[in-house]
């Protein structure tokens, strides 16, 4: 049997099917906001969301990032987009650059899909790096507390 | 090729059978045996899946291996074609669940784990997924705790001890900009007066 063979119900249950989702568009957008740990975030395994971002949570939002968990960027009106490409590659969890932007004020040009209450954002380009503004530390202290190790054992 | 048309033909059925809204993780629930571990909005949630990757779900780029662990993965659940994203593993060690879900990709599974995340906390509807076991079609659940020994065949000279305290990348930016990221200058002065 041909693939042709093989495949040919399958395109027939598809034409016959609902739309597929991806024949929904994504639409371009450029958000400014925090690159944060988005377990952490939704979660609540390190405390409230205050406490998961900036400075304070910088070292986990590293862990947690080079560990595989998606990285997020925090808009300035609080919604949270899940980074699935960044300079438009979509091997997230290997990149280096990636990495070093964790808790920084970005601002990305990108393409948004919303699915099912998740914000999904594919980033092409990084055009602003504020560096790290939100100054968590001062109020937190590290979170969590083991994140830097304590200096007198 | 095949595992686009395979992913469309999974969504399609899917989306067929639920012209309903998302159902509710409570609808998932039974049967679950996963851990509780005392999150936000913490829900069990078993349930059957075609396992991809959020990019080839998204936009039809679709490798066959679903990036080997590098691209982030989802699961378009078969009640109702809902795209959960599976965004950590079972372990408590800060990491997630590409490398435990790759190995399945394109495959129908069924998953335990929880779902997490409560509107009225983060002010938006979002929810995500903690993948705790795997079971193929005619297999054994599977836990999902291959992270860490990948990541130890990987660095074998790497020292004993937790691999965040040891992993190259991560400690190659805090040796240059400290632990809470601001440089070396201002964490000294942090840690002097925290500790």
């Amino acid at each position: 049997m041909t693939r042709t063979a093989l495949l040919a119900p399958l395109i027939g249950a598809l034409a016959l099917a609902a739309p597929p989702a991806q024949a929904e568009e994504g639409k371009r957008v450029q958000i400014t906001g925090e690159v944060i740990d988005t377990w952490c975030y939704f979660s609540g395994v390190m405390g409230g969301p205050d406490a998961v971002v900036g400075s304070a949570h910088h070292t986990c939002a590293l862990w947690c990032a080079a560990g595989g968990i998606p990285v997020g960027v925090l808009a300035e009106d609080g919604t949270v987009y899940m980074v699935v490409k960044w300079d438009g590659g979509a091997d997230v969890t290997t990149s280096d650059t990636l990495l070093t932007v964790q808790s920084h004020l970005i601002t990305a040009d990108g393409v948004h899909f919303e699915r099912d209450g998740v914000n999904y954002l594919l980033v092409e380009e990084v055009v602003a790096d504020q560096g790290i503004t939100n100054l968590t530390h001062e109020d937190y202290g590290p979170v969590p507390p083991f994140a830097i190790p304590d200096p007198n054992g | 090729m095949l595992r686009t048309l395979a992913l469309l033909a999974a969504t399609a059925v899917a989306t067929t059978v639920a012209a309903t809204p998302a159902l509710a993780e409570g609808d998932f629930s039974a049967g679950s045996e996963a851990k509780e571990w005392g999150l936000f909005g913490e829900e069990k949630a078993r349930f059957t899946a075609t396992v991809t990757d959020a990019v080839c779900a998204l936009t039809g780029d679709c490798p066959e291996d679903c990036g080997a662990g590098a691209r982030q993965m989802v699961l378009i659940r078969d009640a109702d074609g809902a795209m959960i994203i599976a965004a950590k593993n079972t372990q408590p060690a800060f990491t997630g669940a590409t490398v435990d879900l790759a190995p399945y990709c394109g495959q129908s599974v069924e998953v335990d784990g929880v779902m997490v995340g409560d509107p009225e906390i983060t002010g938006q509807p979002t929810r995500i997924y903690m993948v705790q076991t795997v079971r193929a079609e005619g297999g054994e659940p599977a836990k999902t705790n291959r992270w860490t020994k990948e990541w130890r065949a990987a660095h074998p000279d790497a020292p004993k001890g937790p691999w965040f305290r040891n992993d190259p990348r991560v400690t190659a930016l805090i040796g240059k900009e400290g632990y809470l990221g601001l440089g070396l200058e201002t964490d000294a002065a942090f840690i002097e007066e925290w500790f």
